[in-house]
């Protein structure tokens, strides 16, 4: 288990950069998929179910079908992958970067240093996440209201920006 | 610091250093910003799941919630940019007429 975690968090800072390493966006959007996936998989590892599906479903499952979604309108004739030559070097750039400053920290790295919620390493159903959002519910009413205030205004944000025709937020769309 | 403390600050600053050189397209500095709201993510929920303080599990939540919102506007931006220049290269923005 250790070493799965361990390959998912390189995995993480990999795709990382892969993303800000100024590929076509195309890629880009795949390496976010990538590592929105990984960052599922840690979320297992430390006993969040619950809060790894909200990011497999909300996150991977609406946000970034939409970015790769439009995708569509950065298309280029000629894209731009990882082996191309100037994404090659900001690729190293960020590695070795990486690279030396977590040679600051890893002469304290152990085996083990991965604790699951509750202490828990087995099957279970009810963890403590699931609870904790529960609470939400319960006791943070406002932060609730607040957050659906904040989707209904972006909804209208969103149809300003782009209703064109003289009158929306943008004249000369 | 333990790995996975320093696997999510990694990612963050990979993320802000990827917006803040050399962008060619729009799409690819809401991509980074993306990468940054995720690595937020992760690292609230571990916040909650590795200090067991389970009461502050909504929150990776509420800022998912909030990261939606700024991905819609932000293709929505994309969407009318696209419109009225015909691409979303940041270098044809400062265009004042197309």
């Amino acid at each position: 288990m250790t070493y799965i975690m361990s390959l998912f968090l390189f995995g993480l800072v990999l795709g990382l950069v892969a993303v800000a390493s100024n590929p076509s966006p195309y890629f880009a959007a795949l390496g976010l998929v990538v590592v929105a996936g990984l960052g599922c998989g840690i979320l297992v590892g430390h006993g969040g179910h619950f809060l790894s599906l909200i990011l497999f479903l909300i996150y991977l499952g609406g946000m970034l079908v939409v970015f790769a979604y439009s995708a569509a309108l950065a298309a280029e004739p000629y894209p731009e992958s990882w082996g191309s030559r100037p994404v090659m070097v900001y690729i190293l750039a960020y590695v070795v970067g990486v690279v030396m400053v977590s040679g600051q920290f890893w002469g304290g790295w152990y085996e083990t240093s991965w604790v699951p919620v509750d202490e828990l390493g087995e099957l279970s159903v009810l963890r403590g996440d699931s609870g904790g959002v529960a609470l939400m519910y319960a006791g943070g009413g406002g932060m609730l209201v607040i957050s659906a205030w904040v989707l209904l205004l972006t909804l209208f944000v969103v149809l300003e920006l782009t209703r064109g025709l003289s009158r929306g937020a943008l004249r000369a769309v | 610091m333990t790995p996975t403390h320093f696997a999510f600050s990694a990612a963050f600053i990979l993320g802000l250093a990827g917006l803040a050189f050399h962008r060619t397209h729009l799409l690819s500095a809401l991509l980074c910003l993306e990468g940054m709201m995720l690595s937020l993510f992760i690292a609230l929920s571990l916040w909650t799941l590795q200090l067991d303080s389970t009461n502050l599990s909504a929150s990776p939540m509420l800022l998912l919630a909030f990261s939606a919102c700024e991905a819609s506007t932000g293709l929505a931006l994309l969407v009318a940019t696209t419109r009225t220049h015909g691409t979303d290269r940041l270098q044809s923005l400062n265009l004042l007429q197309c």
